[in-house]
């Protein structure tokens, strides 16, 4: 039997919890005791940033404000494409993603 | 011995340092510190081993706090910056002061928006203080036109000054366990009620350490020929208070201009007070011939300082933090402007020279002999 959609939204909540890549850019890796990679295991975007709050709370503190926003000047990428033309934080994950955190461009 | 005559400069760039043996012939100058964005804080401290201090106002990556054990050969970010609980619903924006606190570490810090927090072990962690970050008054303030700031944080014993733009004046009477408005006197050109009990964009609050009872106001001035509702507002732009700041009146009559930003009283002499009048439109100086204004009887006559400024074509701005005076027996007055220049006047003013032509737009100058 085909799992009708619903089934296949729970089948994928369910499921072993994907591990990711996450690239931090080198002006917040001192944050992360220098590491230019890490991987952790999540669902969402925002799970990732979750488990940063709890892993890496000196390097979440860079990435997201005290009330959990993302910093309004970082773009976070999976794999290629801006969380913003996806769904947000709410973005999901799957095995081997790479997430990318990298500051807005800004010049003039 | 102190000899050492240190400045603090923060640009829209980072954080300068410049030194100078204490005739101030040539300063030396260090930096930029810190990850090139704007600092609008600084503190010399020099309680026990000067230290320095300066605010990081990263748009990328939030705010930080750095701290220099060495005089400003270098700077490195405390363990932690001022954050709200998370419940509480705010996020910091900005850190626009950061003051000595009792004690030898312990540090105050007014951010945006508008709230206070403590330090207690030199900037490594904050608390928030709630009695004015959570006064019934706080979801009232309105943002000025530079943001939702508490930029002015003065203690004295028990007694604690706090300037709001645009909250107004906060006194507390028990060491900042409990705030209370006090704007007495203190007019308002943006709302329907001149003088309302809060909500004054009051812009610097200074005061002389040996006469705590004495206090001045710049606030937000400009309003003389307002036609709308209530009036026209004269002479609110410069205050003063002879009651640790329950009631204040004008002092502002003799100036070109009521409105500007910062505020400066002389280190030996409470009836001597600086000011920089601009034109409110423009915030710049009246002609474009920059001055400074000083009064030696408490504000009840001003005269105008501006030998060796430009005589005219100048059109920067000097914000509520960019003007400072050391502590020497003849004190030398400091000025940044938004256009990168870093001014002295010696002699209490009489003479000015400009120390560095090409810094990035000065925020904030802070002197200290050390």
């Amino acid at each position: 039997m085909i799992p009708i959609a619903s089934d296949k939204l729970r089948l994928h909540t369910m499921g072993p919890t994907p591990t990711i890549t996450i690239l931090v850019p080198g002006p917040l890796r001192p944050y992360c005791a220098g590491a230019a990679e890490l991987s952790i295991s999540a669902h969402t975007v925002r799970a990732a940033l979750e488990d940063l709050e709890r892993s890496q709370s000196a390097l979440y503190r860079n990435v997201c404000d005290e009330t959990g926003t993302l910093r309004r000047h970082l773009n976070v990428f999976v794999n290629s494409d801006n969380v913003r033309d996806l769904d947000g934080v709410d973005t999901r994950l799957s095995p081997g993603d790479v997430v990318t955190i990298l500051p807005a461009v800004s010049g003039g | 011995m102190a000899d050492r005559v240190v400045l603090t400069i923060g640009t829209k760039k980072g954080v300068f340092v410049a030194d100078a043996a204490k005739p101030r012939r040539s300063f030396a100058l260090r930096g930029p510190f810190g990850p090139g964005v704007p600092v609008y804080s600084t503190l010399i401290d020099t309680r026990g081993t000067p230290r320095l201090y300066a605010s990081s106002c990263n748009p990328f990556f939030g705010m930080k706090v750095l701290r220099s054990t060495d005089m400003g050969k270098s700077f490195k970010e405390t363990k932690s910056a001022p954050a709200f609980p998370k419940e509480d619903g705010r996020a910091l924006v900005n850190i626009w002061s950061l003051e000595a606190g009792g004690g030898k570490k312990e540090l105050w810090c007014g951010v945006e928006p508008a709230s206070l927090f403590r330090s207690r072990d030199g900037g490594d962690s904050w608390d928030m203080v709630s009695a004015i970050s959570d006064h019934a008054h706080a979801r009232k303030w309105q943002p000025g036109n530079g943001g939702l700031c508490m930029h002015t944080i003065i203690r004295d014993g028990s007694r604690v000054h706090l300037g709001i733009s645009t909250g107004g004046h906060y006194l507390s009477e028990d060491g900042g366990e409990t705030f209370r408005a006090s704007n007495q006197g203190i007019g308002a050109g943006f709302a329907p009620d001149p003088y309302p009990e809060f909500g004054q964009c009051v812009h610097k609050i200074a005061r002389h350490d040996d006469a705590p009872g004495r206090l001045y106001i710049q606030n937000h001035g400009g309003w003389a020929d307002w036609t709308g509702p209530g009036g026209p507002r004269p002479d609110i732009g410069v205050l003063r208070s002879d009651d640790y700041g329950h009631s204040w009146r004008s002092i502002a009559k003799g100036l070109p201009s009521d409105f500007g930003f910062p505020i400066v009283v002389h280190p030996h002499d409470a009836d001597t007070v600086y000011v920089v009048p601009l034109e409110p439109a423009t915030r710049s100086c009246p002609g474009g011939a920059p001055a400074v204004w000083r009064s030696e009887n408490g504000g009840d006559s001003w005269s105008r300082l501006a030998r060796g400024l430009p005589k005219k074509e100048s059109y920067f701005t000097i914000l509520r933090d960019a003007m400072d005076i050391d502590r020497l027996q003849v004190p030398a007055l400091y000025f940044g402007t938004t256009t990168g220049q870093l001014w002295i006047g010696r002699e209490g003013g009489e003479k000015w020279d400009c120390l560095f032509d090409s810094l990035p737009p000065i925020q904030n100058v802070k002197v200290a002999v050390v």
